[in-house]
């Protein structure tokens, strides 16, 4: 069964706004899904939605086979949202916050402390139970966060932007977590996030979203392959031999692109395997001394701002 | 029931922040401590003899307001920077959010009328209607703040934050306090002041609590009136809270 299915998905703020114009995505059950879009492309809007926090304007939404519209209550008891805001009553202790969390899903007292002291250790929050939750830094309220929002043993958690602000270590140790979130306790993830490399890492599937539509869905493998325009790079020694190569080079590819960069060439290929095959042999032939010719795949960045440059559809 | 943790939290809330209880009870003393030694002289002419005790449902309803304000302004910090988002994608009832706010401005309410009573003792205030009477003051407080709380946490969720929040309930408050009974007696009035003091609902609240505190007795009729009238206000401002609420979840 499908974690999430949403199709055509439609959001028109009272303002009149459109943030969502008709969006359709799925999501698999146990799977870290990533959403990338620029700002504004309606990422928040469409968790703020999955969410039950905002209503739909039009569309049809089911998580886990509930539809959104007429049966949230139940949906909700199944889902947990760390929001870009931490959501922390800074008044409560730790195991305030986490207990509060607990009675709000109505979960059993001795079942509930069990779970709090599982996820305590398990998010490494054991040494800042006797500090107060205001002295916290960004970091550990985050991580807070997540945890107790793991309280009610979500079977999807949504997370926004959750590593946005924070320094490398915090933010690879923040993918460990979600990791071991999925691994330990068999959650779906839905995450949006603004950074390439963190959807690249962690996800079985990325949405690249654009003006409140998805425009591609897939593994980060497919999405790469999505361009189908591999690169050919040449290296030389040095800048005046890969200008001898161009020379050559671009003769014998007249009609392509054709850049040099410093020591190497990059040629855009037409078939990779025929052009790597067709370029040594050239440069063999004509005696032009190199160090290395390989096929490149674009990278996620390249799909990315392909995807999202304006004037594409 | 979901109303408990919001209660809860929200009690843990006025504990951290214990000085609220401080700051909204401070003023209403001050009437009761300063304004009634001072105005009591003169109101002895007008034939009332113990002017605290006169005073004393005025600021009870004064006390109230203070106290269920505060409410609106812990929504404010809660949105900005607590669990109000991770409570309303909860599987919680609505109307259990509502209630669990507003009762705690009712129960904060009620510490600071206790204490008003209290301080009230050494001016010789007594309630003359007995248990029964007791009684009835008791849920007289209760409705009056439990109206006034959701009144309060329906304008916290409308307008857009808490300086405004705060300007519009001072703009509220005494105007309402001024045009009621709470520092004279209604007989003294003529004409459209008159005819405003009686549309002033808090006006037949604080003339039935002194009723039941300085004459012993009370109208049957009058105190169905205001059980009533105070119905019909907590329903109205509860049902405003809730849309308020459900409003927030619908942009």
């Amino acid at each position: 069964m499908d974690a999430i299915y949403v199709e055509n998905l439609v959001k028109k703020y009272q303002n009149g706004m459109q943030a969502l114009n008709g969006v359709s995505l799925t999501v698999k059950e146990g799977e870290i899904f990533s959403l990338l879009g620029e700002n504004g492309a309606g990422k928040s809007t469409l968790i703020n939605i999955l969410t039950t926090y905002l209503r739909p304007t039009s569309g049809t939404i089911s998580v886990f086979g509930k539809d959104i519209h007429n049966e949230a209550a139940v949906i909700r008891s199944g889902i947990a949202c760390v929001a870009q805001r931490t959501s922390i009553d800074t008044h409560l202790s730790l195991t305030e916050n986490m207990m509060f969390q607990s009675k709000l899903y109505k979960i059993p007292k001795t079942e509930a402390k069990d779970r709090m002291e599982i996820l305590i250790s398990c998010f490494g929050l054991e040494r800042y139970l006797k500090y107060p939750v205001s002295s916290y830094s960004g970091g550990v309220k985050r991580r807070l966060d997540i945890a107790l929002n793991m309280m009610s043993n979500p079977k999807i958690l949504f997370l926004d932007e959750p590593t946005v602000g924070m320094d490398v270590q915090s933010r690879m140790a923040m993918w460990e977590m979600m990791k071991k979130i999925r691994s330990d306790f068999g959650t779906t993830i839905f995450l949006t996030t603004h950074y390439l490399e963190e959807a690249e890492s962690l996800s079985d599937t990325i949405c690249i979203m654009k003006d409140g539509k998805e425009v591609l869905q897939g593994t980060p493998h497919t999405l790469r392959q999505y361009l189908q325009q591999n690169i050919l790079k040449i290296t030389f020694a040095d800048k005046g031999a890969a200008k001898i190569g161009l020379k050559q080079i671009a003769k014998f590819f007249s009609g392509r692109k054709v850049v040099l960069h410093e020591e190497h060439l990059s040629v855009c290929c037409e078939n990779s395997q025929v052009d790597l095959k067709q370029a040594g042999h050239l440069l063999f032939e004509q005696n032009i001394a190199f160090m290395g010719i390989e096929i490149l795949q674009p990278s996620l960045e390249d799909v990315f701002i392909r995807l999202t440059s304006r004037g594409v559809s | 029931m979901s109303i408990f943790p919001i209660l809860w939290r929200n009690v843990k809330w006025r504990y951290h922040n214990a000085f609220t209880i401080v700051i909204t009870i401070l003023q209403p003393m001050l009437w009761l401590l300063l304004y009634s030694a001072v105005a009591g002289q003169s109101m002895k002419g007008v034939g009332i003899e113990n002017y605290t005790a006169f005073i004393l449902p005025g600021l009870i309803v004064l006390v109230c307001f203070s106290a269920c304000c505060s409410g609106g302004i812990m929504n404010y910090l809660m949105k900005a920077d607590g669990s109000f988002f991770r409570v309303l994608i909860a599987p919680v009832q609505r109307s259990s959010i509502v209630i669990g706010q507003i009762l705690e401005a009712v129960l904060c309410t009620f510490i600071e009328v206790v204490i008003m009573f209290v301080v009230s003792l050494f001016f010789s205030v007594k309630i003359a209607s007995g248990f029964m009477g007791l009684v009835l003051i008791v849920f007289l407080i209760f409705m009056t703040a439990f109206f006034i709380s959701g009144l309060a946490y329906a304008i916290s969720l409308s307008l857009p934050n808490e300086v405004v929040y705060e300007t519009v309930m001072s703009a509220i408050i005494l105007p309402v306090f001024f045009l009621s009974t709470a520092l004279f007696p209604v007989d003294t009035l003529t004409g459209g002041l008159k005819i405003a003091v009686n549309l002033n609902p808090f006006t037949h609240v604080i003339n039935a609590l002194r009723a039941l505190i300085l004459d012993g007795n009370i109208a049957q009729s009058d105190i169905i009136f205001v059980i009533i009238l105070l119905a019909v206000l907590c329903c109205i401002s509860f049902s405003w809270a809730l849309h308020s609420l459900k409003k927030e979840m619908n942009l």
